[in-house]
């Protein structure tokens, strides 16, 4: 399994970005970028090779489901996998980031395994 | 050929279905159904094939709660999309041929909705298969007999103890700091959406920090946090989609339920920090049913407060301070928190009696019914009108030669009324000004903290009332007097050891009224002005030449010119600093005043005084030439003809006139409006003396009409700002009357700039 991917972390709360970071070296994710809103998110997504995103729903500026889109549109980026971070959100918010393309949703609070596992089949599915 | 693209777009739907089927959901697979299936949707409608339309429908609401895991047998769902499928190529090929379906859609429409359970439409929520989300449900709470926190045993609420297990310490405390410089925003952003209760902004502004707080307290385990939280961040989450109005009970509980989450928050920290042995877990279930009540619309009435509550909220006492007595109250039974309190000598008698007394008023408030504004607003212009066509009857009457005797007795009856009518109904608008000394009461607590001082605060004449219409008005300005006293004015504990001061600096808030304004006193026991610090500044700023001939009051005076500020730093909560002119100018356009007091050592005390209503003046209506002006009572300090000895024209200083002792400078009217007059002579003319303590004219006009009340009419935007003049008002013989300011007049004459 291909644990050297680069994992970008996207969430306006610093310590949530820590609290993914730590899950995901728990599942052998070492190499992780962060950033704390969409706008450099997407900075980061033009000037280095992402292999996946993992992105809070609910951000200033650009929200998680504006970003997917944006993604998902340019043509450099569109397939890189998007993984969606949603509270116990209501269907609305699920249902339209899954016809907007996210590769899976998870719902916080998650543990380690869930998030690890998920990860794990939608790069599997890529290759 | 008709129908083809529908087809086209079905015949997908059977290739992408083979994507969706497998041991679980494949998320972008079904991402692309759901959006091939509006696209039938759509083309139904559009060709008009109505069967088509529906089953998709169906379909859709099917798929979406698969997606969101909904308890949906999986199996049978898929079986019946696919089914489904074959079902829409059946309609449509129907139509294709025949224009029409003939079969029966409503067996595989019961189907679908036994599956999805269609007939309770409630939004659903999402439900992922994590193992942590569910052991988070109603998790084991330790139930031992506890201490207390403070604000919790004051807000009356029983409270359990819990273990909290710190796992991950630097998490925990990155999670501490950043939790509570997010509720710092809130509180700011909650103060901007009471101002602006329809601005989603700060809606949004205030809902996204409760909902990554609750996000990542999820994540450790903080149960507590995690509720309020997502409690709180329902409520925000209906403002935002317009399901619930922002009004004022939801701003309470809103700012209540962030003090609250500060408060559990904090006392993290402490037991990270060491300080505490066990976190005391406030019940918030009082608080989650207030909230609940204002989710629903209701007003929370909150049940009677306790007394350590009230004087917690009024800041007599601090946290600690209350927290010890109630402990020593558990110790001793049948003691009273009151008693303890002033045996303990952490508050004076009469602190107590007016928490009490302030506790048996809240049950009266009870008694209140909710008005709309908008009709109080209607009500009060009307009684105005209503006082003018008095003030025209009246004028009637005198006009007539031999007035009927019965006219005049009856007339004088309907002035009573309407006289006790205008003042009732002015009242109705008025409100105590114990809510803004209530906001600034907690405004201190928050500065003092971040400066490191040790404030307590006192009010006096807390129920004194004032135009509601003011209540927003007048709050910025005492703000930055407050901000002034907080900053510059108390000194910090070890200073004021070091001066002989006791470690706690008092602001005593005290409001009254006089002489149909409201006078408002923010005094503290600080410094008091560096007089020689604001000379220099002056003098620096090139303001005065020098300090020779300013008395004490006029130094202090100068702290109301622009560009005085002598703080070293600005500190200010917005980030912004503001001068004392700033306030004074904010002051003086509610027509109000602003003076200011100080003794070296001692503090320094803020005056200001606003009219007691915005709409309706006391006046005196004077002639000048053809025209008629109106001046406020209140500006007035005497009328007299002065005699041609007491009138003085001094090389250097202009025409003065010499009142009771005094040298006025004369300000002749008809100069500065530009109306030609009979009277040039001060001997043959009214001279009306104007302005306070310090600064006095004598306006000199024709003759003197009378008194009167007025309502206030602006000029309208039309005008801009005139320079001496605040207003217009109807007088009773119809004319129009200009309102004079006496500060603008002032102004002119010194300036000689012209009107």
């Amino acid at each position: 399994m291909e644990k050297n991917i680069k994992i970008l972390v996207v969430d306006d709360f610093a310590t949530m970005r820590k609290v993914v970071r730590n899950l995901l070296k728990q599942g052998g994710y070492e190499n992780i970028v962060e950033a704390e809103d969409g706008i450099s998110a997407l900075r980061v997504l033009k000037s280095s090779k992402i292999d996946f995103i993992i992105s809070d729903w609910n951000m200033p500026n650009m929200t998680g489901i504006e970003l997917l889109k944006t993604v998902r549109a340019d043509s450099e980026i569109a397939k890189t996998p998007f993984l969606m971070v949603t509270a116990e959100a209501l269907q609305d918010n699920v249902i339209a980031a899954v016809k907007a393309g996210v590769s899976n949703y998870i719902v916080k609070p998650f543990t380690a395994e869930v998030l690890n596992e998920k990860i794990a089949k939608i790069m599997e599915k890529m290759a | 050929m008709a129908y083809d693209n529908l087809m086209g777009v079905l015949n997908g739907l059977v290739a992408d279905f083979m994507f969706l089927d497998g041991q679980e959901i494949d998320i972008p697979a079904a991402g692309t159904f759901l959006n091939q299936l509006d696209n039938v949707m759509k083309m139904a409608e559009n060709e008009e094939v109505r069967p088509a339309g529906e089953v998709a429908n169906h379909l859709n609401k099917l798929l979406e709660k698969i997606v969101i895991g909904a308890p949906v047998d999986k199996g049978a769902g898929l079986a019946a999309l696919d089914s489904g499928i074959s079902l829409l190529q059946s309609i449509v090929d129907n139509y294709r041929n025949a224009g029409r379906y003939d079969g029966d859609i409503q067996d595989f429409i019961d189907r679908v909705c036994s599956l999805t359970g269609e007939r309770a439409a409630v939004k659903e929520r999402v439900v992922d298969a994590s193992p942590l989300s569910s052991a988070l449900e109603g998790g084991p709470v330790d139930d031992d007999v506890c201490q207390p926190g403070a604000e919790a045993r004051a807000a009356g609420m029983p409270c359990r103890q819990e273990k909290v297990e710190i796992q991950d310490e630097s998490l925990l405390s990155d999670f501490i700091a950043e939790a509570l410089e997010y509720i710092g925003e809130i509180e700011i952003n909650i103060l901007n959406l009471e101002k602006n209760p329809k601005d989603k902004d700060y809606i949004n502004a205030i809902f996204r920090p409760f909902h990554s707080i609750k996000g990542v307290a999820s994540f450790l385990n903080l149960d507590h946090i995690r509720d309020l939280a997502h409690n709180l961040e329902n409520l925000l989450d209906k403002a935002r989609n317009g399901e619930l109005e922002v009004s004022p009970p939801v701003i309470d509980v809103v700012l209540d339920g962030s003090d609250a989450l500060k408060e559990m928050i904090g006392q993290l920290k402490d037991k990270l920090e060491g300080k505490l042995q066990d976190v005391f877990k406030s019940d918030i279930s009082s608080l989650v049913e207030r909230i609940t009540i204002v989710e629903n619309g209701g007003h929370s009435l909150e049940k009677t407060k306790k007394i350590g509550e009230i004087l917690l909220e009024e800041g007599v006492i601090t946290p600690e301070t209350l927290s010890e007595s109630l402990k020593i109250v558990q110790d001793n039974p049948g003691k009273k928190l009151g008693e303890t309190l002033i045996s303990e000598a952490k508050v004076t008698p009469r602190q107590i009696s007016q928490a009490l007394r302030k506790q048996t008023e809240q049950v009266s408030d009870l008694s209140n019914i909710r008005v709309d504004t908008r009709k109080l607003d209607d009500l009060i212009d009307l009684v105005g009108e209503l006082v003018i066509t008095q003030s025209m009857v009246q004028q009637d009457i005198k006009n007539q030669t031999e007035p009927d005797k019965n006219l005049v007795r009856d007339i004088a009856q309907f002035i009573r009324m309407t006289s006790a009518l205008q003042k009732i109904s002015t009242s109705l608008r008025m409100v105590p000004i114990k809510q803004t000394f209530q906001r600034m009461s907690r405004l201190v607590r928050d500065l003092a903290k971040n400066g490191g001082k040790l404030i307590e605060v006192e009010m006096v004449g807390e129920e004194t009332e004032i135009d509601r219409n003011m209540v927003e008005e007048i709050y910025n300005p005492l703000v930055h007097m407050i901000r002034n006293s907080v900053d510059h004015g108390i000194e910090t504990p070890e200073q004021r050891l070091k001066e002989g001061k006791s470690r706690h600096g008092t602001i005593r808030l005290r409001a009254y009224h006089r002489g149909g304004n409201i006078i408002i006193e923010i005094a503290d026991d600080g410094k008091g002005l560096d007089k020689k610090k604001i000379l220099n500044k002056a003098i620096k700023n090139g303001l005065i030449s020098s300090g020779e001939g300013l008395s004490e009051q006029d130094i202090q005076r100068l702290i109301f010119l622009p560009g005085l500020s002598t703080a070293d730093k600005v500190t200010d909560v917005s980030g912004r600093g503001v001068g004392m002119d700033v306030v004074k100018g904010a002051v003086e356009k509610l027509r109000g005043k602003m003076e200011i007091e100080s003794a070296p050592g001692k503090g320094t005390t803020f005056v200001a005084s606003f009219p007691l209503t915005l709409a309706i003046i006391d006046g005196m209506i004077v002639q000048v030439g053809p025209e008629y002006y109106i001046l406020p009572t209140t500006a007035i300090r005497k009328v007299l003809r002065p005699r041609p000895e007491n009138y003085n024209n001094v090389v250097g200083k202009g025409e003065l006139v010499t009142v009771m002792g005094q040298l006025l400078p004369l300000v002749r009217l008809y100069d500065l409006f530009g109306v030609k007059t009979k009277y040039e002579n001060p001997w043959n003319a009214i001279c009306v003396v104007v302005g306070d303590d310090n600064c006095s004219k004598c306006l000199m006009v024709d003759r003197i009409i009378g008194k009167t009340e007025v309502v206030i009419k602006s000029l309208g935007n039309g005008f801009g700002k005139i320079k001496g003049v605040s207003g217009a008002a109807i007088l009773g013989d119809g004319r129009i009357g200009l309102i004079l300011d006496t500060e603008g007049l002032f102004a002119i004459t010194e300036n000689k700039e012209g009107p």
